[in-house]
């Protein structure tokens, strides 16, 4: 039989659900925001706005109506509450209707008896199930995990943070999850996560960072990999503002290549 | 060339998405720096729902701000985006309608504190006043300028914000006066009337 359809190889790929993540410039960046099921490294150094990106990624979502939880390792909800309300766009109902939920991994771990340096395997499955049945029992559609370094510190093996990785992410698209993983990476290190096998694993990189610009600094994004969606590879400069994340093309000025 | 009386006529027949260089004589500076701002910050923005943003260059935003003042420039109307007082050690006294950038070679995070007064200021009809095309200049080189310049006049251009160049030109045509000449639909050169 002779048919007008392209053979199924050469037709494109139908476009994937977006998860539109509010902040006006990264979705701009990844022409119209991350898909949906993706679990995507947020890579950074100190200070280059890792946390609060996460937090207005999950404020938005839950100002949409997608159910959104914080999984906090290195600071308390308390003062991740006194910090998000110095920003405009953050609304204490959202926390009050539970849209927006903010959990201390510490009490987690405590809970589990998981108090001690290092996880065995087991343990490790224990939290992988711990935490997707708290998605699943918040049904939280937006996921930030802050920080993915400091659970890898526990871990410690590169074959179980792995292992962790795939059993998570897997757990979490089947739940219909967009998740962002908070790695902590010194500027000079030239990689996105602490072993340097995370990146290999998430659906997606952005990457945070400082550029020096004759000795001032400015705070700069770019989206380094990201399955499902062309993006833009460009650098582009960000602001905190109290209205949330703003962002401009960094500019270059004909300057060279590593220059 | 428009005489220093004519100027307010001019600003205030200005198209909103437009870009217009104001080319100021560096011997009547003073003068015609002054005339320039009567024209546009009570004469076009006075009008109806108009919110000046100003980008301080030259001047802390203090100096432009009691200006303003004399000329009976209401707070609610003006932001400032200064630019300079970091640079100058100045900025002892913050003004409540100012956001403070570091340093004029941090041209993006102008750009982004314009984006963020006009979203602030989303229901008035926005205009832009840069002062000085001269003074940001003196701080980078030309290629970043033109680069700034063209990014954010034509989005602004493209979001019906009128934006005001300042310049001090001298007899000569500069390079500035170029890179101006580039981005903008035309230009007003201030000419008072003698005496």
């Amino acid at each position: 039989m002779v048919t007008a359809t392209p053979p199924t190889e050469s037709r494109p790929a139908p476009p994937r659900d977006r998860c539109v993540t509010g902040i006006d410039g990264l979705d701009n960046i990844l022409h119209g925001g991350i898909p949906k099921g993706s679990m995507v490294l947020l890579a950074g150094a100190v200070g280059t706005g890792k946390t609060t990106l996460s937090l207005e990624f999950l404020v938005r979502g839950a100002e949409a109506g997608e159910r959104s939880l914080f999984l906090s390792v290195t600071e308390s909800s308390v003062k991740l509450t006194e910090n998000l309300s110095a920003f405009e766009f953050f609304r204490h109902d959202l926390l009050e209707a539970g849209s927006l939920v903010i959990v201390d991994l510490p009490d987690m771990y405590s809970r589990l008896g998981l108090d001690h340096e290092e996880l065995t395997t087991e343990e490790i499955g224990l939290l992988t199930r711990s935490i997707l049945a708290l998605v699943a029992e918040t049904g939280a559609q937006r996921v930030v995990l802050d920080s993915l370094t400091s659970v890898g510190y526990r871990i410690r093996r590169e074959e179980r943070i792995r292992d962790f990785m795939l059993t998570l992410g897997q757990g979490l698209n089947r739940l219909g999850c967009t998740t962002l993983l908070v790695s902590e990476v010194a500027s000079s290190e030239g990689r996105y996560s602490a072993h340097g096998v995370e990146e290999a694993i998430v659906d997606g990189v952005i990457l945070l960072g400082n550029a020096s610009r004759r000795g001032d600094i400015l705070r700069v994004l770019q989206v380094v990999k990201m399955r499902g969606t062309s993006h833009s590879r460009a650098q582009y400069v960000m602001e905190l503002t109290p209205i949330g994340l703003l962002m401009a093309p960094h500019l270059k000025g004909n300057r060279p290549e590593g220059g | 060339m428009t005489e220093g009386s004519e100027i307010g006529e001019r600003i205030r027949s200005l198209s909103p998405a437009s870009a217009v260089a104001i080319r100021m004589n560096p011997r009547e500076y003073a003068d015609d720096y002054f005339a320039v701002l009567q024209s546009a910050l009570k004469e076009r923005g006075d009008g109806e729902d108009v919110h000046t943003i100003y980008v301080s260059v030259t001047n802390p935003c203090g100096l432009v701000w009691s200006i303003a003042q004399a000329l009976d420039v209401s707070p609610d109307r003006i932001s400032f985006v200064d630019a300079i007082s970091h640079t100058m050690m100045n900025y002892r006294e913050p003004l409540p309608n100012a956001t403070y950038v570091e340093s004029p070679r941090m041209l993006e995070t102008i750009m982004l504190r314009v984006e963020y007064l006009l979203r602030r200021h989303a229901s008035a009809r926005p205009m832009l006043i840069i002062d000085s095309v001269n003074s940001l200049a003196i701080h980078n080189p030309q290629a970043l300028l033109t680069e700034f310049f063209h990014i954010l006049v034509n989005n602004l251009k493209s979001r019906q914000v009128l934006t005001l160049l300042l310049i001090v030109s001298e007899d000569t045509v500069s390079e500035l006066d170029q890179l101006v000449s580039l981005i903008v639909d035309e230009t007003i050169d201030v000419v008072r009337p003698p005496g």
